[in-house]
């Protein structure tokens, strides 16, 4: 139902510098800056006046656009709401359901079951319930089929495990009504699109001229946020 | 000082909102509007980000905005926040209740399907036996309509059809079919009885069809419009000596400050449930005992998928895939047409899309050989249909949720019935019926579709009717019970039919603003 008209890509100082109190601040900061470099030269002419109400010249922001770097890209998320055995069965499903394939990465390359470690962590009781049942159930059949972990099964094995779990489903909002077909149905699609939004799946998908999944658009900042109750 | 009186107070600034404002100004009303929300601007509330840089890498935050299912982790800042603004329904019967609270509202995001109503909806009692009709019929309607569609440049083809009311368009260029889409068109007609169109858009300017560029600056430029922002409705209030509506009651959205702004005539114009619900809270018009049912809107989903051969594993075939076809409603067009259900869906088919990997029970590299295999060949239809106005299907207020402002909470109870769910198989046996008979395969298929509210074409509540015992509002939207005090949104409407509401929204405004301003003249009203 969304139809916005097209807007171009605008950078944070700029959308700050159009707000009336950051211009003050903005211009506040420039004559100070300018000043502070070479305290001995003059500038060529005199800085702008202010105008009434505290808005300085319009122009250019003195604020430099630094680079910064995504927390994912210098650090790790160390899994914590999975017990072991849980996450080590997600793990490996997903590295079952999604691997390097056609010169994509992995979801494990993709970092997908830290990622959902972290997501199902945040979600509602009910699909923590469904993950949790599921990944023990993963390890249950592969005890009970092969004696092992469902980790430590290789790829025929897991497959006999998951494979009839797996069910098509005709409308998103029609999950199975059986809670292991849900669990995988869930997973599985949660895979896929952790895997396709990731930064490691774009970054290789620009390499290669590929158009990435996930892609860019449009985010929505709070709008003029309501003031907060203590 | 003594607060100033307006001629007119409009609670909402969208469509209808919006339209009020532009004809009432224009007749030299005073008007105040007051909107809950704040003043939106893309520019600053828009930056262009990589999926991977949101937060939660485009899930969206857990638990939030969970009946929103249009909400992305890109747009979900432009809804209005669930927790702020809670509703309760039975958890068995869920109601998606989908608001947003921005000047202009949820004209800054339709989808901009234009369409009219026809006498199969105005006159539906007469064709269904419930002798319930619409106090308004296509012909009255008609001039009304015309000049929205100017307004709004709304671009279509014309038919000649009677179900399908043809409009003031602005001439449409279309290429020819693909050879699909013939198929699809020759298949339904022969055995379906269906007719083949385009869809009809409203094209707006710069690609927003809204009140806030539509209909508000136009307004603005008389003078006679004054609008305050993040004023939140609490109450109208109604002058004892009189029983007329006298002003209304507001929150300052962020100080919480309550205020009470003073005029001759309240236009309610909130988006159907905000409205009923304001009235509810300020305990009026309600002698029908009408205020509040038959909460009603369309069934959204259906989905049948199918792919032909001759395109698939890459193939593509000059003029074979592409476009699409729009079906207006083909159901219960006559009293002989004997169906399981009754009122009626259109169908949207389009040709030429991929399968979804959803669709198989299969992963890894056998899925995507699949997906691979199907690229690009598939045919799919979906419907909007009908769903009945019943008057068990209602809404009042639950005193014991308030939203952040502590004005009382709605209470929204509607379930489907056998009618949506004959209807909703009926579509998708006839869909698939006709992929079968054009030789192409099924792929996957659902009469599934989901719950009330999502269409977000919500209408009803307040429905108008020549009968002040069984009806709201009266022909010309004012309340039966008081007649300065008008609803001019979709909450006036007594049948939805499977069109977009919004074309028949600003019609009625306009209609009801222009009546009121005679009327005010006259010395009628207030």
């Amino acid at each position: 139902m969304i139809a916005l008209p097209h807007m171009k890509r605008r950078r944070f100082f700029q959308t700050v510098a159009a707000l009336p109190a950051a211009q003050a601040l903005l211009a506040q900061s420039t004559t100070t800056s300018t000043s502070s470099q070479n305290p001995a030269q003059k500038p060529v002419s005199p800085p702008p006046t202010p105008a009434p109400g505290g808005r300085g010249a319009r122009g250019p922001s003195p604020i430099p656009d630094f680079e910064e770097s995504s927390y994912e890209a210098v650090s790790e998320y160390e899994p914590k709401f999975f017990t072991a055995p849980q996450y080590a069965a997600l793990k490996r499903l997903c590295a079952l359901l999604q691997p390097a394939h056609d010169g994509n990465p992995s979801a494990v390359e993709c970092q997908a079951p830290e990622f959902l470690d972290f997501l199902v962590s945040a979600e509602m009781p009910d699909r923590q319930k469904l993950y949790r049942d599921g990944l023990d159930l993963l390890n249950s059949s592969a005890k009970k089929k092969f004696q092992k972990d469902f980790a430590s099964l290789d790829d025929t094995q897991a497959d006999a495990v998951v494979r009839p779990m797996l069910v098509p489903i005709a409308w998103e909002k029609d999950m199975p009504k059986d809670p292991t077909q849900h669990f995988m149905a869930q997973a599985h699609r949660d895979i896929r699109t952790a895997t396709q939004n990731s930064r490691e799946w774009a970054t290789a998908g620009a390499s290669t001229g590929r158009r990435r999944f996930g892609g860019s658009g449009n985010f929505i900042t709070p709008i003029d946020p309501v003031y907060r109750s203590n | 000082m003594p607060t100033k009186i307006y001629d007119v107070l409009i609670v909402g600034s969208g469509h209808s909102g919006g339209m009020a404002a532009n004809i009432l100004t224009k007749s030299g009303a005073e008007v105040l509007m007051l909107n809950a929300g704040p003043e939106s601007d893309f520019e600053r509330n828009r930056v262009n980000k990589p999926v991977h840089d949101l937060p939660f890498h485009g899930f969206g935050q857990p638990g939030r905005l969970p009946h929103v299912f249009q909400s992305n982790e890109f747009n979900a800042n432009q809804w209005v926040d669930e927790k702020e603004v809670p509703y309760t329904h039975d958890p068995a019967n869920p109601y998606n209740w989908v608001r947003v609270r921005l000047v202009g509202g949820r004209s800054l995001f339709w989808a901009r399907q234009s369409f009219r109503l026809s006498d199969f909806e105005f006159k539906a009692g007469d064709l269904e036996g419930t002798g319930v009709n619409w106090p308004v019929d296509l012909a009255e309607m008609d001039p009304y309509y015309s000049r929205v569609e100017a307004i709004f440049r709304v671009t279509g083809r014309k038919e000649g059809w009677p179900e399908f009311p043809d409009g003031n368009f602005v001439e449409m260029q279309t290429g020819p079919n693909s050879k699909t889409v013939e198929k699809m068109s020759e298949i339904g007609k022969q055995r379906h009885g269906m007719k083949f169109s385009k869809m009809r858009t409203s094209l707006g300017q710069n690609g927003l069809a809204s009140s806030v560029n539509l209909l508000l600056p136009d307004a603005m430029a008389t003078n006679k419009l004054t609008m305050v922002s993040n004023a939140i409705a609490r109450e109208i209030t109604v002058d004892k000596n009189t029983g007329l509506a006298n002003g209304v009651h507001f929150v300052d959205r962020h100080s919480h400050r309550e205020m009470h702004a003073r005029a001759k005539v309240v236009i309610v114009a909130a988006g159907c449930l905000e409205s009923t619900r304001l009235l509810l809270n300020s305990g009026i018009c309600n002698s029908s005992g009408a205020l509040g049912h038959y909460l009603h809107d369309q069934i959204y989903g259906v989905q049948v998928v199918g792919s032909v051969p001759e395109a698939r594993d890459g193939a593509h075939p000059q003029g074979l895939m592409g476009g699409g076809a729009f079906v207006p409603r083909f159901r219960n067009l006559t009293k002989a047409d004997k169906r399981n259900f009754i009122k009626g869906y259109c169908v949207i088919l389009n040709s030429g899309g991929n399968a979804n990997p959803d669709f198989f029970a299969d992963y890894g590299p056998a899925l995507q050989k699949k997906l691979d295999h199907y690229a690009g060949s598939c045919v799919s239809g979906s419907i909007f249909g009908e769903r009945p106005a019943r008057f068990e299907n209602h809404v009042s207020i639950n005193k014991n949720v308030s939203d952040a402002w502590g004005i009382p909470a709605l209470h929204i109870e509607v379930k489907d019935g056998a009618n949506e769910l004959n209807m909703a198989k009926d579509a998708a046996d006839t869909i698939e019926d006709i992929f079968h008979t054009a030789g192409w395969d099924i792929v996957s298929k659902t009469d599934r579709f989901y719950p009330p509210g999502y269409s977000i074409h919500e209408v009803g509540t307040c429905r108008m009717g020549d009968n002040p015992k069984t009806s709201v509002l009266n022909r010309w939207n004012q309340a039966h019970d008081m007649k300065n005090l008008l609803v001019v949104d979709g909450a006036s409407f007594v049948t939805c039919g499977w069109q977009n509401p919004t074309m028949t929204i600003l019609s009625l405004s306009m209609r009801a603003s222009e009546h009121l301003a005679q009327e005010a003249k006259k010395g009628n009203v207030g």
